[in-house]
């Protein structure tokens, strides 16, 4: 890193300092908000690389895709909204990658109505055409389905009843992928990317009524709720946020947006963390000042 | 980047841009951005139920295939609409309680099978030292971390004493995982920026040097 790049972030770490004094001073929490935005720009414009460690969960999912014989058919869901894209569109990417890698045939579904089925179909579209991977062949896209749950139930029994057709019109019959995929029980992985609760679908109605392994990658608001179906064993692995996203990035070696991101999100979280510290000093000399100039034995 | 992805993008940055400038104070430009995202939604979702579900669903397999019967789920539907009457509404009444026996059927099963039996099954950990002392002291802090967030939401007996003092130490674990919950969650809010700042940089800022090159 050079000189003037450190003293640039030494410069960003003094206005960060200066941002939270005027807010104490002013009361104006519009400074934390400049102070969020100038430390969330400033590592995207001047690139930070921290270093980040991959955890077991994300390895575990990485193993599993990994340990899956080439050639395999997976079962990718984008059960996302468009607003969550920063968090859940660098995993479908990265798992994309190791996929096709792997020479996988992939079948994309949506369960989310807005923007779910145009973001699968340009998301594994770029990826795909990266492989020289033909759609049809070793990819097809679903599309969407509205009522998630008759989907889900639906799916395990006969998918083309519930997809008779794919994204764009054609009968699944007459697309050499989906000819040999009649249920559940003809994936070998179902890799489920969400930012809603139907994740708890995924593992109660499919992972638990047909026995089929299904990992994860979820926002990192609803991460800590899904460590419980890691720790049960009932999820193969699972990614929280972008964090996660980022590890998956490293994991199958292709640095995308979340990697890119990460400087950022540290940056901003020691923002937090110097401002919860600096809240708390304040509050407690406060109260301590406070203390001293009531009388005594006067009630709290 | 063609003239259509050109525009694209400086709309897009428009309604960003719009919507962050709430965090400065409230104005007309964020109250449009608000408008325009709030009617976009509405108006797709109608066509998307009208496609997908009305006429994928219902009247295309009806006059296609010959499955008559989906007039049943069809009329139930309708059935809803009732309770836009005062005297009628009761009628609406039939169609719930059809969702309703349906979802609590599905869900029993899914429910107990999915989540309650298999998460009871992994609370019952041993705690036998000579399993290793880490894999011990795990399972030892997961099932004090259960038993004393249950007793914590015990409400028929005063939290007193001994069973004051369990309900204290639940507490302790309910905020610590309230804390890993805020964390997270800082963490998302601040990758939704991230995307934000990183679209306006990229892209935004990519198509401004393209148009003064």
């Amino acid at each position: 890193m050079s000189f003037w790049v450190i003293l640039a972030y030494i410069l960003l770490a003094v206005s960060g300092v200066v941002l939270l004094y005027l807010t104490y001073r002013t009361d104006d929490r519009r400074f934390i908000y400049l102070a969020v935005g100038i430390f969330v720009t400033f590592p995207v414009l001047v690139t930070l690389d921290l270093p980040f460690k991959v955890s077991p969960e994300a390895r575990q999912l990485f193993d599993a895709v990994e340990a899956l014989p080439d050639s395999s058919t997976v079962l990718l869901t984008f059960d996302y909204y468009a607003s969550a894209l920063p968090e859940t569109e660098p995993m479908s990417i990265a798992a994309l990658h190791h996929l096709f890698r792997k020479d996988c045939k992939i079948v994309t579904m949506t369960t989310i109505p807005l923007g779910g089925p145009s973001i699968s179909e340009r998301v594994t579209r770029s990826v795909a055409e990266e492989y020289g991977k033909e759609y049809g062949v070793d990819y097809v896209n679903l599309g969407f389905k509205a009522n998630y749950v008759a989907v889900l139930k639906g799916m395990g029994t006969a998918i083309d009843v519930i997809y008779p057709t794919d994204n764009s019109g054609t009968p699944l019959s007459e697309i050499p992928i989906t000819q040999n995929v009649n249920s559940y029980a003809d994936f070998d992985f179902i890799y489920v990317v969400a930012d809603n609760n139907i994740v708890d679908y995924w593992m109660s109605i499919v992972n638990a009524q047909y026995d089929i392994r299904v990992g994860c990658g979820v926002t990192a608001v609803m991460a800590p709720r899904f460590y419980a179906y890691i720790g049960s064993g009932q999820m193969t692995g699972l990614l929280g946020g972008m964090k996660g996203a980022a590890e998956y990035e490293k994991l199958v070696d292709k640095k995308g947006t979340a990697t890119k991101g990460m400087g950022a999100q540290s940056l901003v979280h020691l923002l937090i963390i110097g401002s919860v510290i600096a809240g708390n000093i304040i509050y407690l000399t406060g109260r301590r000042g406070r203390d001293k100039n009531k009388p005594n034995g006067s009630a709290a | 980047m063609n003239l259509i992805e050109f525009i694209q993008v400086w709309i897009i940055a428009f309604l960003t841009l719009s919507l962050l400038s709430f965090l400065y104070k409230d104005n007309p430009f964020y109250k449009l951005a608000e408008h325009i995202f709030a009617g976009l939604s509405a108006g797709y979702y109608v066509g998307l139920i009208w496609h997908s579900v009305i006429l994928q669903q219902m009247i295309d397999p009806m006059f296609d295939n010959g499955k008559w019967y989906l007039f049943i789920p069809g009329i139930l539907g309708v059935l809803m609409f009732s309770r836009f009457t005062k005297n009628y509404s009761w009628i609406s009444r039939l169609s719930l309680a059809f969702v309703m026996g349906n979802t609590a059927g599905i869900f029993l099963i899914s429910e107990l099978h999915g989540k309650v039996l298999p998460q009871i099954q992994a609370t019952m950990r041993s705690i036998d030292p000579g399993q290793g002392w880490g894999e011990f002291l795990l399972s030892l802090i997961i099932v004090v971390g259960v038993v004393t967030t249950l007793i914590y939401f015990y409400f028929s007996k005063e939290h007193k004493g001994v069973l004051g003092g369990v309900a204290r130490v639940g507490i302790w674990f309910i905020m610590v995982s309230f804390g890993a919950h805020f964390g997270y969650t800082v963490m998302a809010r601040i990758s939704l920026l991230i995307g934000r700042v990183q679209f306006l940089i990229d892209d935004w800022g990519g198509s401004i040097i393209q148009l003064f090159s």
